[in-house]
């Protein structure tokens, strides 16, 4: 019993293996096929990354495209990531959609589900990253090319650990004795920021204590969450908002909000992907020097498992110019292009080829995202019903509840449990 | 007498080939028809067909893929049932009417306290006056972000003010991590931004007063008090209850402030009806379910206004 609910997690762990270098030949094919006939213009919508430097690197591709193809043209708008999924369903549900769009990985099968996407012909099984492509497959069809990836680690202010004495730490143990540590000597600083609206901070505690979220059964899934790994995730989870170590305003904080009170230095430790971190030394370079990183901790069950998340590129139906569409994210796909973007943003490319390009392996802050993401991360269960449950928020609320005392982890369990399968179940 | 047999022969004349009447009846219900109808057609299309639209899905159990095509499979009450047994659809209604009606005294009281102030024969009043119109001004998105930063537990305003005059239990208090702290930021954001159309509809109606009545009042020896409560009040009677009409419509149905301010309080648990039709459709997918909500909210609105509209209706008759 205990060993099955072991069975989805560390999905990405050695799919890289099957993964080639590329999908260059297979893009500039396309691109060639139709070449003549790609004009008009196409719509993208973009994941708004927040920096003006990266918005950048997508008006140029706009730019490029315009001018490698005479008669196109890219209109990029930046959606932000917490308004995306209303703003899809919104768009899907008035017929208006964009030509090209960024979707989360965890949003490809909802919406793919309704019809939305143009399916990915032969998506070349060693051009991309496999895990990624599974995230994208639903009633075996492709519905969407994998972009980027990343994985969140553990990131940490080292003069404030330094001062208070502390080693990072590597367990969960290690972690509460270091929060209770900086919370006494470390000047008023608030030792971590474990928020009550980020589902990707708490729910892989649940795979760190041993436990899993949802398991499949037979076409569909069935929620994980009534077991004992689970109940003692949401505890530890929320100890720390109980005893102190959270501010108290973070039960109502999204991710941008820890992070923004990570660079206003009123957090010490922060759940944190690369992309958050290349934003927090944008913002203020001088953080750059004392921020250390290491693996998320490992749990009792000795896993250190963070969710793989990531993008992938869609082509709605609905467009009119799906051609010219596809050759843009063909054009985005290429690896010159994406190494652009996936270097600034802090995010790694879909192909090992390119991760090991990246130079993340030989940079030591940056090392553990990418471990992070190659050995020690899992994904959420693929199924069209996981975006509704994401867009419902229907953890938050039961998080936060546990967070004010007035539910306890047994209780959160089981009624998380209840609304996935109500959810499961259509 | 007179005028009745005035009437009658006229009448008479017209009436006799009954035909000959409707036609011109008709004729003359042409042209106004006909005037109407640009307005008509765009009232029907823009307000009659989503409204019809919206009863009709909350009958459904409507999904995302089912609103594209629009097959809907019908489910009769069910959702209705969902909106007063599920406890966040319920709590969202309780909350909407509680802090609504909230939100309509705070506007009134502050807008009349505003009104009478400005209605003092003051220089400079007209600045006032000016200034006054401002926070109507300001879209509610952004008045609603602007405040929510004012209450910001580390770098807000509000606390800096609070806990440097003293109350120094304030450092650091997180406004949203409760529903009740919550509310109260979220009422002074609504009444700062209503209490201007409710203070100058207040000011005009002030301005008209008989100030020979008023005068005869004090002659008589009535205190300020008995003035405002006696007089003044009574005669700006249909004024406030157009007013409280407008500002129950308006506070009831509020999304912006709600959606900005509450969308972190703990289990959702401040949200209002408005904000909870539009999450459970287009972030869960329960179309029938939200478009219930909807239509909850719209009769719960339909009764509030029409007991105003015969109360002032009453006001006008006697």
């Amino acid at each position: 019993m205990k060993g099955k609910r072991w069975l989805a997690a560390s999905v990405l762990c050695g799919v890289f293996a099957v993964a080639g270098c590329g999908g260059s030949d297979d893009d500039e094919g396309t691109a060639a096929k139709s070449g003549g006939k790609i004009s008009g213009t196409v719509t993208t919508w973009i994941m708004d990354p927040g920096s003006p430097k990266l918005q950048e690197v997508f008006n140029g591709y706009a730019k490029d495209f315009e001018a490698k193809h005479a008669g196109t043209d890219v209109k990029i708008e930046f959606v932000p990531w917490a308004q995306a999924h209303d703003k899809f369903t919104t768009a899907i549900a008035g017929g208006k959609v964009p030509d090209v769009a960024e979707m989360g990985t965890t949003w490809t099968p909802e919406f793919a589900d309704q019809g939305a996407f143009e399916a990915v012909p032969a998506a070349g099984a060693g051009d991309y990253v496999s895990s990624l492509i599974d995230a994208a497959t639903l009633d075996d069809e492709v519905w969407g090319k994998p972009w980027y990836a990343g994985a969140r680690a553990l990131i940490y202010r080292k003069d404030v650990l330094k001062k208070a004495g502390v080693e990072p730490p590597k367990t969960w143990d290690e972690l509460k004795t270091a929060a209770a540590t900086i919370k006494q000597k470390g000047g008023g600083i608030y030792p971590i920021a474990y928020t009550g609206l980020t589902e990707h901070y708490y729910l892989p505690t649940i795979w760190q204590a041993g436990g899993e979220i949802a398991t499949k059964d037979g076409d569909s899934w069935k929620a994980a969450l009534n077991s004992p790994e689970a109940v003692q995730a949401i505890d530890f989870y929320t100890s720390f908002y109980k005893k102190g170590y959270t501010p108290k305003a973070a039960i109502g904080w999204e991710e941008p909000d820890a992070q923004e009170a990570f660079i206003n230095g009123d957090i010490a430790m922060l759940v944190a992907g690369g992309w958050t971190y290349n934003s927090i030394i944008q913002t203020k370079p001088e953080l750059e020097s004392k921020i250390g990183t290491v693996l998320e901790p490992a749990g009792p069950s000795g896993k250190d498992t963070a969710f793989a998340g990531g993008s992938h590129l869609v082509v709605f139906k609905e467009s009119e110019n799906t051609e010219t569409a596809n050759a843009f994210v063909d054009f985005m796909l290429e690896p010159a292009n994406l190494n652009k973007f996936t270097s600034e943003i802090g995010f790694l490319p879909g192909t090992v080829a390119g991760i090991e390009e990246s130079g993340y392996l030989e940079d030591p802050v940056r090392k553990p995202f990418a471990e992070q993401l190659l050995e020690h991360s899992a994904v959420y269960p693929p199924s069209p019903r996981w975006g509704a449950l994401e867009g419902a928020n229907i953890f938050d609320g039961v998080i936060q509840n546990v967070m004010k005392g007035k539910e306890t982890p047994q209780q959160a369990a089981q009624s998380l449990a209840e609304k996935m399968d109500e959810e499961f179940a259509g | 007498m007179s005028h009745g047999a005035a009437a009658y022969p006229s009448r008479r004349e017209a009436g006799g080939p009954a035909l000959a009447g409707v036609g011109r009846a008709v004729a003359r219900l042409t042209l106004p028809v006909l005037l109407l109808l640009p307005a008509l057609i765009i009232i029907v299309g823009l307000v009659g067909y989503p409204l019809a639209k919206t009863i009709w899905l909350s009958f459904t159990e409507t999904r995302l893929g089912d609103l594209v095509d629009g097959s809907g499979e019908w489910i009769g009450l069910e959702n209705y049932k969902e909106v007063f047994a599920d406890e966040h659809l319920r709590t969202s209604l309780i909350n909407t009417v509680a802090f609504g009606t909230a939100c309509v005294i705070g506007t009134m009281v502050f807008g009349f306290g505003v009104a009478l102030l400005l209605n003092q024969r003051l220089r400079g009043n007209w600045l006032f006056s000016l200034a006054v119109l401002l926070p109507w001004a300001v879209p509610a998105l952004a008045a609603s972000a602007i405040w929510r930063w004012l209450f910001d537990d580390r770098y807000g305003f509000v606390n800096w003010a609070l806990v440097n005059i003293g109350f120094s239990s304030f450092q650091d208090y997180a406004w949203f991590a409760d529903r009740e702290s919550a509310y109260v930021a979220i009422f002074v954001t609504v009444v700062w931004q209503s209490f201007p159309f409710v203070a100058l509809g207040l000011l005009a109606g002030l301005q008209t007063l008989p100030q020979e009545t008023l005068h005869a009042a004090s002659v008589d020896g009535a205190s300020a008090w008995q003035r405002f409560r006696l007089v003044t009040l009574p005669l700006l009677r249909p004024i406030v209850a157009v007013l409280v009409v407008f500002s129950t419509i308006w506070d009831f149905k509020i999304f912006d402030q709600i959606y900005v301010m509450a969308q972190g309080v703990p289990d959702r648990a401040a949200d209002t009806a408005a904000v909870t039709a539009y999450r459970e459709s287009f972030a869960l997918g329960h179309y029938g379910a939200g478009a219930a909500v909807a239509v909850v909210l719209f009769a719960i609105l339909l009764v509030f206004s029409i007991l105003y509209v015969r109360m002032i209706g009453r006001e006008g008759r006697a």
